[in-house]
This record gives structure tokens, sequence and C-alpha cells, in this order.
């Protein structure tokens, strides 16, 4: 790929004790890219991304996030992505605007470009309406896109989204990637975890992660094909999702 | 009622007890921590009272006054001072609480047969403690004036002259007159009342916000079943609390134990369930733990330890702060713990209290009980 | 240090803690409760003690006795039981604090010049009540005794004369009370009272307010932007820090004008003692945050901090009563620097010259717990 890399990340590891959540990752994400993190419930995805925004130290290994060291330069890293956690987390007895005005002040978003990138958050998230509201009153697709909102408030190259998704009816899933993939033609590097199966396939490239581990790396499209036989001419990504733990579980 | 349902609460509620260390530190530690601050550490006994001396007479006269205060176990003078500065610098930092003078003509005037004054500065800022020493020093004075007089009287041939009025003291209950032999009994009410409200308005809220309270109601467990079993749990705490408050009062802290403690300890039960009762009536009506833990503190712990007469004499308090204690159940188990501890008094003067506490109980339970009904209903 | 991120802070804060009404109450009027109740029942004076009257005398030397007593505002005779054994019973029922027996030769004996003695029998279950009692029992005898000894002398010179002389020797003590000439407990007892109001007010609220956003996640949110630990923390500080000071300035006004305490000092010293206590308080609220995971936690934590914090503060049991180790533990205890300041600028309008080595401690402790706590944090979740 020629375009510059966004992401870097090299055998990194990550123990809580004697337990490993993340084993020897390595991969690199283009800028641009829209790069999904596949696997199931404590596979390790979200432990990985909070070791890209500097949340959690690795324990060996190295990752650089915009050139800068997530162990080294854990501040550099935070002025330049957007984060947005599993959990909902914004001040929900908070107002919209409120919450947008509150992040773009921590973000140290310069005072001449505020109101710029408040209302294009606002329009993003299609809140204008209701930014007197209270985000409590918000439904759950909104909440959603206003935390989005919030963490592109300052423009940053790489966001980092950790099942931005989960819990959202589908209609307001499919209009939340609609939202993704405008960020990605703005040049926006786009790290998303997710487990639902069919949202792979809007992902430029995939990680399979299980038990700590990348056990299958490439483009939606290859990894179906490296699947493809007779007996399953047209593998989903669920099949490459099963076939690939199964064997990683034979190895065991 | 039955009891296999409620001995199934009873052995969940313990479970939830023994695994969680926060709870159980508050049950446990928290009143040790208690007993051993009032048993050990505060007190409102006032000796070695901090005291500078300006003796500016320097005779034999004042030297046998300030004799007696050098002395005595009640003062423990800190040094001589030969003028004004040091005594005032020293009572502004608090280092003496009080500064005795003997004026310069003192011994001049006993021995020619005058009344002579001697001055006593004190700190009054901590007025308990000022109050306690002014009587102390006005005792010894009075004893030293009254053997000059006697002889010099002597002397001139007119006999022995002693003050007509002797009072004899009798100190009831308490005669080493020390703090923690009424604060120590006093402070099982405060600690059962702390494990009761506190610990157990967050139990219900809990079920509550984790939402097993609906799968507990789709069982066939009644109310009164559910909060017996629970109660019962905290009731096992309580008694180890109590128990262990006892233990350390009479042999830690050697506080007398002259009453029966079978009386003792039936009104412990009766006030622990209905400070349990209470909890639990809290919890179920805000089925909210903040909300329960900060109702609990404010309606129990805080009149229990305040509106109980446990340090503060409730004669003192202004009209409605007594009105209101009359409905504090604290105020009668610490009159049945200070009158069976140190009064050895027994049901046929304490009858009312431990009625009243039972009453409370009874009252407390079946509101309980119907809060719990209506969540099922 | 980046202020502008700072004032972000502090303004969700306010727009978080005084949206609502209900919430805008909550910092000011449970504190305010809670002084008033403190201020009307924290109280060790003595005054009209009830006093049971045993006479078994009855004559005019037994009456004017008694007329002593009630002529004292310690006392109030309130019960005239017939016998000893009523009298007890009464000490039992606690329906008395004190008696008083008079024997059936005191009369007689005082005229024809032979000690007598009384009994007094103390209530000293409670042993402060008790020994301030006794010392005005013993005032009031002393007095009546010496007035009796006089007139004695008196008549007997009367028949005898030049061989007692009247002007005997005698000392008299003269008290000089100095701060509280009145003696008021209360004004002993509201500053300290006032000084753990705020404590746990601010305590409570700081821990609160952090553990808060740890348990609803924006915490993390919060962690991921480029924000600093010491700009996060002096903007979730600050803001209880001025809620703090309003509370402390709304309890002192209150106890000048409902408790009618002195204040002999500067405002301005007060003021300077109370900022530099709240560092301590706050950063103690954020350390208790930096340990917990969930607001029961950072409750039973504050509990635990505070209760010893409070008996060991000097506020109602002097601090020198205490074991020689427990004082030293004290020295350890920012509460007791601030009620020493506190009793000193409200009561003895003490000064710099003399306060200083409190002030210097409270911003010692003040600095190093903050700092202390503010260490603990990081932006990190591990």
């Amino acid at each position: 790929m020629q375009r510059e890399t966004a992401v870097r990340i090299e055998h990194l590891t990550k123990r809580f004790g004697a337990f490993t959540a993340a084993s020897d990752v390595t991969l690199d994400v283009a800028q641009g890219e829209i790069f999904g993190f596949l696997g199931p419930n404590g596979a390790g995805k979200s432990t990985t991304i909070r070791i890209l925004c500097g949340l959690l130290a690795p324990t060996s290994g190295r990752a650089v996030v915009s050139g800068f060291d997530v162990a080294k330069e854990p501040e550099k890293v935070k002025a330049s992505i957007g984060y947005m956690s599993q959990k909902f987390s914004l001040y929900d007895d908070l107002t919209v605007e409120e919450n947008l005005e509150f992040f773009a002040g921590v973000y140290g978003v310069p005072a001449d470009r505020r109101a710029a990138r408040m209302q294009y958050a606002l329009d993003m998230a299609e809140l204008a309406d209701e930014r007197t509201r209270l985000t409590r009153l918000l439904a759950g697709g909104w909440k959603q896109r206003l935390a989005l909102g919030c963490a592109i408030l300052h423009e940053p190259p790489v966001i980092f989204l950790d099942e931005p998704t989960s819990g959202v009816d589908p209609v307001a899933r499919r209009a939340f990637w609609d939202l993704i993939n405008d960020l990605s033609h703005q040049g926006k590097t786009v790290f998303v975890t997710t487990h639902y199966m069919e949202e792979a396939e809007y992902c430029n490239r995939i990680a399979l992660m299980y038990k700590g581990k990348v056990i299958a790396l490439g483009t939606p499209a290859a990894l179906r094909e490296q699947l493809r036989s007779d007996e399953l001419p047209e593998p989903t990504m669920e099949d490459v999702f099963v076939r690939y733990i199964e064997q990683e579980d034979a190895k065991a | 009622m039955n009891p296999r349902r409620t001995l199934a609460i009873f052995r969940k509620e313990l479970l939830h007890i023994v695994r969680d260390p926060l709870s159980l530190g508050m049950a446990l530690a928290l009143p040790m921590l208690l007993l051993i601050l009032f048993g050990y550490a505060l007190s409102l006994d006032v000796d070695r009272i901090p005291l500078l001396i300006w003796d500016q007479d320097k005779t034999p006269q004042s030297r046998a006054l300030l004799d007696r205060f050098r002395g005595s176990r009640l003062f423990a003078v800190q040094g001589d001072i030969d003028s004004y500065r040091p005594a005032e610098l020293g009572l502004d930092r608090g280092d003496v609480l009080a500064v005795l003078v003997v004026p310069i003509d003192f011994g001049h005037k006993l021995a020619a047969g005058q009344q002579t004054p001697v001055q006593m500065l004190l700190d009054g800022s901590d007025s308990n403690t000022a109050s306690i020493a002014l009587g102390y020093a006005r005792a010894m004075v009075a004893g030293y004036s009254s053997e000059v007089r006697t002889e010099y009287q002597v002397r001139n041939g007119a006999g022995e002259l002693k003050p007509p009025v002797d009072p004899q003291l009798r100190v009831m209950f308490n005669n080493e007159l020390k703090s923690k032999n009424y604060i120590v009994p006093g402070l099982i009410a405060v600690i059962l009342m702390m494990i009761g409200a506190m610990l157990t308005s967050l139990s219900i809220a809990r079920e509550w916000e984790n939402g097993t309270m609906e799968e507990l109601l789709s069982t066939p467990v009644r109310p009164a079943e559910l909060a017996l079993g629970k109660l019962g749990a905290y009731f096992v705490l309580g008694f180890v609390d109590m128990v262990t408050a006892v233990l350390a009062g009479v042999f830690v802290f050697g506080v007398p134990l002259r009453g029966s403690l079978p009386l003792l300890f039936v009104s412990g039960f009766t006030f622990l369930f209905g400070a349990l009762s209470w909890g639990l009536l809290l919890s179920a009506i805000t089925r909210n733990q903040l909300l329960a833990f900060q109702m609990g503190l404010i309606s129990s712990f805080l009149p229990s330890f305040l509106l109980s007469g446990f340090i503060y004499s409730i004669d003192n308090m202004p009209l409605l702060p007594q009105v209101i204690s009359y409905v504090v159940p604290a105020r009668y188990f610490v009159a049945l713990l200070k009158g069976i501890f140190l009064k050895a008094t027994g049901l046929q003067i304490l009858w009312m209290e431990l009625l009243f506490l039972a009453t409370y109980a009874v009252i407390v339970f079946a509101l309980l009980t119907r809060k719990l009904r209506e969540k099922i209903a | 240090m980046n202020p502008a991120r700072v004032k972000e802070i502090v303004r969700k804060e306010f727009h978080q803690s005084f949206r609502e009404p209900r919430l805008r109450a909550m910092m000011i009027v449970p504190p305010i409760l809670q002084f008033l109740v403190f201020g009307f029942v924290v109280n060790l004076d003595v005054e009209r003690s009830r006093l049971a009257w045993l006479d078994q005398d009855n004559t005019p030397a037994s009456r004017e006795l008694r007329a002593a007593f009630e002529g004292s505002t310690y006392f109030e005779v309130t019960h005239t039981p017939a016998t000893q054994k009523a009298l007890e019973d009464l000490l039992d029922r606690d329906a008395i604090h004190s008696g008083i027996v008079v024997p059936p030769q005191f009369g007689e004996d005082l005229a024809r010049g032979r000690a007598t003695s009384i009994q007094i029998l103390v209530e000293g279950s409670n042993s402060n009540t008790a020994s301030i009692i006794a010392n005005y029992v013993r005032d009031v005898v002393r007095t009546f005794s010496a007035g009796q000894l006089n007139e004695w002398v008196r008549q007997k010179r009367a028949g005898r004369p030049g061989v007692i002389r009247l002007n005997a020797p005698g000392i008299d003590l003269q008290q000089r009370v100095w701060y509280n000439p009145e003696l008021r407990s209360r004004n002993y007892f509201i500053p300290g009272v006032a000084v753990n109001i705020i404590t746990l007010v601010t305590l409570m609220l700081t821990a609160m307010a952090i553990v808060r956003e740890k348990e609803i996640g924006t915490m993390e949110q919060l962690m991921v932007t480029p924000i600093r630990p010491s700009e996060l923390m002096l903007g979730k500080t600050l803001p209880f820090a001025l809620v703090g000071l309003l509370d402390f300035s709304l309890i002192v006004a209150l106890g000048m004008i409902v408790f009618r305490i002195p204040f002999q000092g500067s405002g301005l010293l007060l003021l300077l003692g109370a900022i530099l206590f709240l560092f301590s308080t706050l950063g103690v609220g954020m350390f208790i945050s930096t340990v917990s995971h969930t607001q029961q936690q950072a409750i039973m934590a504050t509990f635990f901090f505070f209760q010893p914090a409070f008996m060991l503060s000097g506020f109602a049991f002097p601090i020198r009563n205490m074991p020689e180790i427990v004082q030293w533990i004290t020295y350890l205890n920012p509460l007791r620097y601030f009620i020493t300041i506190c009793r000193g600028v409200l009561l003895k309008g003490s000064g710099l010259n003399v306060l200083w080595p409190e002030y210097l401690a409270l911003a010692v402790f003040g600095i190093a717990i903050m700092s202390f706590s503010a260490s603990r944090f990081r932006k990190r979740l591990d």
C-alpha cells in the first residue's frame, strides 16, 4: 500500500497478572483505511484499542499511532486521536450542546474553529434541532452519533471506535456506518471493533482476534476467498470466523 | 411462614456479607475502631491541667499554697514565670490552660490575719475543662485557707476552728468518675444502630438495582420470610458485635457490668431487631443504595449519636431536640445500657424502656412486611 | 497547565451540579441542618440540674442551706423524698442528678458550734456532669459554711470578748476567665462542629464526583483527551472548594447569629485557614476516588477516614486527655490544626504570630496530600 501508515503495531503483548489479554499482535493500518477488529467477547479487542489510545501500557512490544509511540508519548497520541468507548460515555445530565462545548474545550479546539466544528458535529449527528435537550433524553442511535461527534471535534486523523453500534437498532447502525465511510473519504483512519459479522463487510481490511491473538488478517473478500471450496461455494464472514476459530482451537 | 424458605434467604444473605469485604469491614472493623477510640483514646476526664505559676511573693506561705498545686495529680505545673508576657503567650498558644498568680503581699497579709486574693487566669475556650479546673483550684485554695485560719486561731488561743459543715460527697454508680464508664456502654447502641441501619439499608436496594429482587418476588417466598431471612443474617453480625463490645468493655477497658447479663442481651436483641428492620425498610422504600445509605446515616446514626444521651445530656437540649429524642429508639437503649452496666437496675425500673424498644421493633417490622407485600401485589 | 481546559471542567461541574434546584439545595441544606442539630445538642454546660432534697432536720438552719442551693442557677430542687431509700430510687431512675441528705442533728450541731456534715449523692454515670455538679455543690456548701462560721465567731466574741478575732486570715480565689468568660461550652464546640461538617461535605463531594465519572464511563473518555491530570484534578476540585467555602461562611455566620459565637479575630485570616484546609480535604477526597471503583466504596472509604479523623480532632474530646501515642497520631490529622485555628481566631482573636505553626502545618499537609493524590491519578486504566 502506498498510503502512509497511521497505526503500526509490532509484537504487542498485554498481560494482566497471569492472563494474557493480547499476545504478540502485529499489524499496520494505512491512513484513510477502515480497519475492522473482529472477535468474540473477551478476545482482546478492547484491550488492544485501549493500548493504542494510551489508556493501558503495553507489557511488551510497540505501537505507533500517528507517528507517536503510545508507551512513550501517550499525550501526543491523545491529541491526534478520537475515541469512542464501548460504553456510552457522555454526560447525560448535560445538554447536547454542553457536551460538545465541553469536549471542544478539553480537546483544545481553537476558539475560531469551535463554532464551525460544533456545527459540523451537530449536522453530522443530525442533532441541530436537539441542541438544548438533555442527553439522557436522546434515543440510543442519536446518543451514539453525538458521542462520535464529540470524539472528532478536534479533527483527529485517527479514530478508534470500540463497538460503536452495540445495542443500536439496524437502521441506526446502517446510518452510523455511513458516517464512518464519510470520515474515511475525508482521509481519516477509522479503527473499529465489532462482533457483528455483517459489519465486517464495510471495512477495508479486518483482523480476526481470538484469545488475544490475531488469527487472520486481510480484506473481507480475500478472507472469504481462502475459504471457498466445493462444499462452501459462497462462504460468509461468519463461516470465515468459525473456521479460523476451529483451526485455532485444534492447534491448542 | 416456611422455615426452609426463610433459611434459604438467610444463608444467601450471609454469603453476600462474608464475600463482600467492604460490608464485612463496615460490620466488624468500624465497631472495633469506635471501641478502641472511645475505650482507649477519648476521654472527657480532666486531670493534669497544664498550669503556669507566678509567685510574686516568694514567702513560706506562698510556697505552701503552691506546693499543693505542684503535688496534685489534677494539675501539671509547666513552669514558673516572673512576668505577665509568658502567661499571655502560653494561654494564647494553648500551651497552658491556667495561670496561678500569687500577689506580692500574700504572706504578709496572711500573717497579719487579713483576707488576701490569689488570681487564676483561665483559658475559657474549652469551657468544660475550665469549669472543672476552676472547681479543683477553688477546693485546693479553700483547703489551704482553712488550714491557715485554724492555725492562726490556735496561735491566738482560740482553739481549733473547723468549717462547720462538711460536705460528704458520695458519687454513685461511677465513683472513679471515668468518662469511659458511661461512654463505652452507650457506644453499644451506636454500633448496633450503625450495623442495623447502614449495612442493611443497602441490602434490599442492592437486589432492586441488580434486578434479583424481581426474581425473588417471582418465587413463592413470602414478605415475612424474606424480611426474617435477611434480618437473621445481619442479626448474626450484630450479635458478634454486641458480644465483642461487651467483652472488650468489661475485660479490656474495665467498665463495670453490675446488672443482669440476660437483661442486657434481651434488650440488645430487641433494639437490634428494630434497627435492622428500620434499615431494611429504608432499603425497600428507596430501592437505591446511595439514597438508602444516606437516609440510614441521617435517620439512625446521627440521632443515635447525638439525641440518645450517649454523650450529650438530653436535659441540656432545647425543647425541639428533646421532643425528637423521645422517638429515637437509641435513647431508650442507652438508658437501659447505662442502667444495666453502672446501676444494676432491673426490669422493675427499666420496663418502660424495654417495652418501647419492643413496640418500636414490632411496628417497624410490620411496616417492612407491608412494604414488601406492596411490591409483590 | 492550560487554564482554558481547567475552565471547561469547572464549567461542566457547575452545569452538572447546579442545574436542578434539588441538587443546588443538596450542597447547602444538609450541612446547615447538621450544623444546627449539632449546635443545639452538643453542650456540656450544667445548669438547673435536678436536685432531690431530703431534710431530716427541718430547722431554720437546714432551710437556710436549701435556700442557698435554690438561689444558685446550677440547681433546682425538683424532688423532696421522704426516705433515703426513696432518694436512691430517684437516682436509679435517672430522675435527678444529685441528692442532698441533711441529718437530724444538723441545726443543733450548728447552733452549738459543733462540726456537722451533710451527705451528697451524685449520679456519677456521666462523669463529666458529675464532676461539675460536685464542684458546684462544694462551692455552695463552702460559702454557707463560711457564713455560719463567721456568725458563730461573732456570737462567741459577744460572749467572751477579745479571745477570737473576726479578722481571721483567708484566701479568696479570684478567677479571670479569658476568651469565654461565661464558660459556655457551645463556644468551644461550635468551631469544631463547623470544621467537621465542611470536612465531610467537601470530602464526600470530591470523592463522589470523580468516582461517578468512573462508574458511568466518562472518565475513560476524558483520559483519551489531551487534558493533563493536574488540569482535570484542579477542574474537578475547584467547584467543591467553592462550595466548601460557601458552606463554611454560612455556618460561621449562623454560629454567630444563632449560637452567639464571638468573632474576635480577622475574617481574612479565617478564610486563609479555610482555603489551606480545603487542600487537605479535597486531596483526601481525590485519594479516596483513586482507590474506589464504585460510589458505594467511596462512601464507605469516606466514612472510614472521617470517623477517626473526627473523633481525634479535639472537637469534643480534648487531645490533651489522649494517651501519648494517640496524641502523636493527631499531629497527622489536618482537622486538628484547623480546629485550633478556628478557635484561636473566633474565640481568642489570635493572629498569625500565634497561629503560624498551624497555618504552616496545614499548608504542608495540603500540598503533600494534594500532590500525592494527583500523582496517584494517572490517565491510565492499569
